[in-house]
């Protein structure tokens, strides 16, 4: 027992660490930029006084040290400021976004278990075949298309072959959840397809590796029925490494969505990331940039967590 | 010295995958190459009389809603893919050996201090820091270099610390370290030379994101800004035009996939040769 609690409090240690050097990061990214920011608000024309007076108002004259820890203190609480240019709290804005950027997110990982599993158990059952090689070379062709080409290139397909022209029309949850999903399908799986790829070819080679392993031929003298060994041995072995890859692929999916939002016209956090740069709203910049790394560094910390559960042996390295 | 030797082994499956990834990477090293010295039309010269033309003999390749040829501005955009991408690497590269080597050589904190460093950059989606610091410095060719290049330093890093941490096990480094040599010349003689296998496909692969990400940037209009050709910038212009004049949409994007592709098979092939040379 020692050596597992000692594992997640090891891994729990660190999360707190990194999440510290990640506030850090960004704190220091958004410290260093050129300019004086009440003087940009204000613009040329106004006096020193109103700037100075701004200035206080923002706390941007206190210490840097008092500001990085006024600053942590707001984001920790999910009250990270008041958005410069919106006039509205960062975490109202992120928040009434954020439905758009996971419901992608998570319909796109929906795809990428449902259809990379199947494909590579098949294509693993009898490897260097006809069927495999054709999903080998068209994983590797999705591979190398970037979400947001993909995405094109369905609008294209749909409005060519089914004269789709609902394309860009949001509907929001509330409205109509149905719909809501419906409108997230297709940029859903134009980020979905290259992860499928990903997803197919660790799974297919571990599994392949799995199943020329000793236990498996053990199993297989013991009489053991060809899917009993792949789902009682050779999936959860296989498993393991793909929890580590999912949580990869969960970042990659979330950093996809920013840019796909855009050719569908979503209201995500895409699109406010984009606003903010372009107004150069700092508060909720980083807003939206510690948000992001905070969940990206509590997926890797839950895929830890999880591998470490599913396989004791990596608790011991 | 048996485990460190080079191989000249060659599986078939490798060589296709070679033959492919050379075919595809050398259509858009050729164009880049001739784009330098000619292109049919000049890349930025509208023509009024001659918007939204479909692919013909003259514009094999359509032009654009300004009249501009397409084809001209595909044969400009692969420079910056090609120039982005190799400057980029070259940062990441360099900035992942000199952090990564000391950390698996010393160990320790050093270490501890250069992985938690790479860690904490890892956790952020690569583009969102890419976007993030070319938005605090501005939209330049030279900031979305350097911001590509930190973003994909921890990756390389990470490879090169794997293997000094195999290599400095090795009785050939025990002996350098007995007979006196210092710790900076081991590495830059004895360790680096040997990480050469593994950086290739890591470069190679690297090459290919790098290009993923520029060409993202450069859709969202923080990339290549105009009036230079970029593939991402041409397929965010073209995309009203997406239903009368799918021309401007796939001549950019098939040379954006090609390259990447290519890139994509040249590092599997690699990656190929590797597993099937250890183990023999």
């Amino acid at each position: 027992m020692q050596g597992k609690v000692g594992y997640f409090v090891g891994k729990l240690v660190e999360l707190l660490v990194t999440l510290l050097l990640v506030s850090l990061l960004v704190f220091a990214a958004f410290s260093i930029i050129p300019g004086d920011t009440a003087r940009i608000m204000l613009g040329p024309d106004a006096s020193e006084a109103q700037v100075n007076l701004l200035r206080t108002q923002l706390g941007l004259d206190k210490p840097l040290v008092a500001r990085y820890f006024s600053w942590l203190f707001g984001i920790l609480t999910f009250n990270p400021g008041t958005s410069y240019a919106y006039n509205m709290s960062v975490g109202e804005l992120i928040s009434q976004r954020l439905p758009v950027t996971i419901g992608m997110s998570a319909i796109a990982m929906v795809m990428v278990v449902l259809i990379s599993y199947p494909l590579a158990v098949l294509s693993a059952r009898k490897p260097g075949r006809l069927g495999d090689q054709v999903c080998s070379v068209i994983g590797h062709v999705l591979f190398a298309i970037p979400p947001y080409v993909a995405s094109l290139l369905l609008i294209l397909l749909a409005s060519s072959l089914f004269s789709l022209v609902t394309v860009g029309n949001y509907v929001a949850p509330s409205d109509d959840f149905s719909g809501f999903v419906g409108c997230l399908l297709l940029p859903s799986f134009a980020i979905a397809l290259p992860k499928i790829a990903m997803s197919f070819k660790f799974l297919r080679s571990s599994i392949i590796e799995q199943r020329a392993s000793d236990y498996v031929r053990t199993s297989k003298s013991h009489g053991l029925s060809d899917l009993k060994i792949l789902v009682r041995h050779v999936l959860p072995n296989s498993n393991v490494s793909s929890i580590t890859i999912i949580s990869i692929i969960l970042s990659d999916i979330l950093g996809g969505s920013l840019i796909v939002e855009q050719v569908f016209n979503l209201p995500g956090l895409g699109r406010l990331l984009l606003s903010a740069i372009s107004r150069r709203d700092f508060p909720l910049l980083s807003g939206i940039v510690f948000y992001l790394a905070f969940i990206t560094v509590l997926l890797y910390f839950l895929s830890d967590i999880l591998a470490a559960i599913t396989d004791p042996r990596i608790r011991l390295k | 010295m048996e485990t460190v030797k080079r191989n000249k082994y060659r599986s078939p499956e490798a060589s296709a995958f070679y033959m492919a990834g050379l075919t595809l990477l050398g259509i858009v090293v050729i164009t880049f190459i001739i784009s330098l010295f000619w292109t049919p039309y000049s890349p930025d010269a509208t023509d009024a009389s001659a918007k939204l033309l479909a692919p013909c003999l003259e514009h094999p390749f359509g032009t654009d809603n300004f009249g501009r040829d397409v084809l001209s501005r595909v044969m400009a955009a692969s420079k910056y893919t090609i120039y982005i991408s190799a400057a980029g690497v070259a940062i990441a590269l360099i900035l992942g050996t000199v952090a990564g080597i000391p950390a698996g050589y010393f160990g320790g904190y050093i270490d501890k201090g250069i992985m938690l460093l790479g860690n904490s950059i890892m956790c952020f989606p690569g583009i969102l820091l890419a976007l993030v610091a070319v938005a605090v410095f501005g939209a330049s060719v030279g900031n979305v270099i350097w911001a590509l290049g930190l973003v994909f330093a921890p990756t390389f890093a990470r490879v090169c610390r794997v293997g000094t941490m195999e290599i400095k096990e090795l009785d050939y480094i025990t002996h350098a370290r007995v007979m006196g040599v210092k710790p900076y010349r081991i590495m830059a003689m004895h360790i680096f030379p040997n990480l050469v296998p593994q950086l290739l496909p890591a470069t190679v692969i690297g090459l290919a994101n790098m290009t993923l990400f520029e060409s993202g940037m450069s859709y969202l209009g923080l990339g290549v800004q105009p009036p230079d050709a970029s593939f991402g910038k041409m397929l965010s212009d073209s995309q009203a035009y997406i239903r009368v004049a799918p021309w401007l949409v796939i001549f950019p994007a098939l040379m954006l996939v090609f390259y990447i592709l290519g890139l994509y098979f040249i590092s599997e092939g690699l990656r190929v040769n590797l597993a099937k040379g250890g183990k023999r």
